[in-house]
């Protein structure tokens, strides 16, 4: 078996007296879509804040195909290939749908900002290629027709798709999924469902902050439950979901 | 393949080829009166083209006066000749005034850079603040350091003169300098906006978590738009003290990188030359007016002018064409229907 592509060595992450990450070990294999749960406040989103970059955790190592990035920006794990989505705000919402991903996808572009200044032929075809990629996956996400059209004037499940589509946009290797189906319902959803496993079948690697606990047993090949901020469940989805501190952590204990 | 003669682009360069023809045939057929308008709103216009580049990062600069001040301290003092009258010690480069510019123009750059690596890694309004009081230690510098910037009363900035040209008794020659320099600044800021830097400035700007996510690193565009605004500011302020014919602690200071940010927000920040050029070339001219007829009045009439634009015109003086536009195809609209 291949080394991880992600491994984080007991993070801890600490506002003042509050932990919201209490020495969490956490090791993804690479192809793997896992789903990362938990109660509100249970460190979810601080986790994907540790391993996007945007916060530095107060101890622990994050590592990243055999590499220590624990003290990169965001935008230098965005270039090696671990790439997040937010669960709110997800888009360049005053620009177009077309823009919004050629600006996601001209990040792997090689020239440098000189050679765009002045406008080299080199760069002009390289600016053409990433014009027509983004095309394609525009078209791939079913937003054929709608290039010119402002992301901020999207229905609501469509900027979520979009959202998708930006961060896939990347090549990314490890996509950080923040609450894709939050807030839609019925056939929206089943759209960005479907989307995902096009992504897991690509060979993306995944992880899924998720509530809707039945899309991540839907989907999910490994389920992991966080609660104050510790592992407290990590395994098969069906199992995990049915273990018992996992549904009190959810629910709580009964009496 | 995409087309490259497209309306709009044909359009743009019309209205540059026209607006272009236009300034110079002023400088011939306009009067001496005129020119003395026109310089400094030309002046006003390339900062103001720089203030916009950065304002399309998403950054808010309060601090173009003081670069501005930079361009016209470092220019003079590496010109000036007259050492005894300013009890300046230090007439000792007396290089070509277009050489001091020059220099000038990348002093300023080079401070601008390391501002702006220190203050843009946060951004908003901790990056407002220190470019805010940038403006004060500026002054102070100045006027705490007599013997190389000649105190409160300031440094004498020869007239340009290469050539031959005479720049003193005739407007003309500096007007067409000053135009040449407007024309290069529109240039440089146009196509930074068109390249692939300009798209990152507006993903920076429209949202900084994801463009940062996505893989753009910030601070790195922010500098860029902050330095190439730096240095035009300090060019566009070597020029103004030549123009002046003297430099002194007061002459660009806070009021001026405020009255930048009026031209700016009242042009329009849509366009990266446009808005800039016509809000200069507005309020500029109007400003000298009011200061020579009603003293204090004209920052009032400026807070008037801001919250029409903010009302009437919300996306600046430069867009009111299409608004027109879009009010008489909305009238005809509604007669039909």
């Amino acid at each position: 078996m291949s080394a991880p592509i992600l491994e984080l060595k007991n993070i801890s992450k600490h506002f003042g007296n509050l932990r919201a990450l209490d020495g969490v070990d956490l090791t993804i294999e690479e192809g793997q879509l896992t789903g990362l749960s938990g109660p509100n406040g249970s460190g979810k989103t601080t986790l994907f804040n540790v391993v996007s970059g945007f916060y530095t955790p107060t101890a622990g190592q994050v590592i990243f195909q055999g590499k220590d990035i624990t003290k990169l920006r965001p935008d230098q794990r965005a270039a090696m290939g671990l790439v997040r989505t937010f669960q709110s705000n997800v888009l360049f919402n005053d620009a177009s749908v077309l823009d919004n991903v050629v600006w996601a996808s001209s990040l792997r572009s090689r020239t440098g900002s000189l050679a765009a200044f002045i406008g080299t032929r080199k760069h002009r075809e390289e600016e053409r290629a990433i014009v027509a990629k983004a095309r394609e996956i525009l078209e791939y996400w079913g937003f054929s027709g709608q290039e010119k059209i402002l992301a901020s004037e999207l229905p609501h499940g469509d900027q979520r798709r979009l959202g998708l589509a930006v961060a896939s946009a990347t090549d990314p290797k490890l996509l950080l999924i923040d609450e894709p189906v939050g807030g839609i319902g019925g056939e929206e959803r089943e759209n960005v469902v479907r989307h995902i496993k096009q992504l897991q079948e690509r060979g993306i690697t995944m992880i899924l902050v998720e509530h809707h606990v039945k899309t991540i047993l839907a989907i999910a090949e490994r389920f992991v439950v966080l609660d104050f901020g510790r592992k407290i469940a990590d395994g098969a989805p069906l199992e995990v979901a049915a273990q018992p501190n996992v549904i009190e952590a959810y629910l709580g204990t009964r009496g | 393949m995409e087309t490259y003669w497209t309306y709009s682009r044909i359009k743009a360069i019309a209205v540059a080829v026209v607006a272009l023809v236009g300034a110079i045939v002023l400088a011939y057929a306009g009067s001496e009166k005129i020119l003395t308008y026109l310089i400094p709103a030309y002046i006003w216009a390339i900062v103001a083209m720089g203030w916009t580049a950065i304002f399309r990062t998403g950054q808010f600069s309060l601090g173009q006066g003081a670069f501005m001040m930079i361009g016209a301290y470092s220019s003079a003092i590496l010109t000036t000749s007259v050492a005894e009258t300013t009890q300046i010690t230090s007439a000792i480069f007396q290089l070509p005034v277009l050489v001091g510019m020059l220099i000038a123009a990348v002093i300023s750059g080079v401070l601008a850079f390391i501002i702006g690596a220190i203050t843009l890694r946060l951004g908003g309004i901790f990056f407002c603040i220190v470019t805010l009081a940038f403006n004060e230690v500026i002054r102070i510098v100045a006027v705490g350091l007599p013997h190389w910037f000649g105190g409160v009363n300031g440094i004498l900035a020869p007239f340009p003169g290469p050539f031959g040209i005479d720049f003193q008794h005739s407007k003309r020659p500096f007007y067409l300098l000053t135009l040449m320099i407007l024309v290069l600044a529109a240039i440089v800021f146009w196509r930074l906006d068109k390249s692939r830097i300009g798209s990152r400035f507006r993903a920076v700007a429209a949202n900084k978590n994801l463009a940062e996510h996505t893989g753009l690193h910030l601070a790195k565009y922010r500098i860029i738009a902050f330095t190439v605004a730096g240095t035009f500011a300090g060019l566009a302020g070597a020029l103004f003290g030549h123009y002046l014919h003297v430099v002194t602690p007061t002459l660009f200071g806070m009021a001026e990188a405020i009255m930048v940010l009026i031209m700016c927000t009242a042009g329009g920040t849509r366009s990266p030359v446009v808005g800039a050029t016509v809000g200069a070339l507005v309020l500029s001219p109007l400003g000298d007016y009011l200061t020579s007829k009603l003293q204090g009045g004209k920052l009032m009439v400026f807070g008037i002018i801001v919250l029409l634009v903010a009302f009437f015109l919300v996306n600046g003086i430069s867009s009111a064409p299409d608004s027109i536009k879009d009010l008489i195809v909305g009238r005809m609209k509604k007669v039909r229907a």
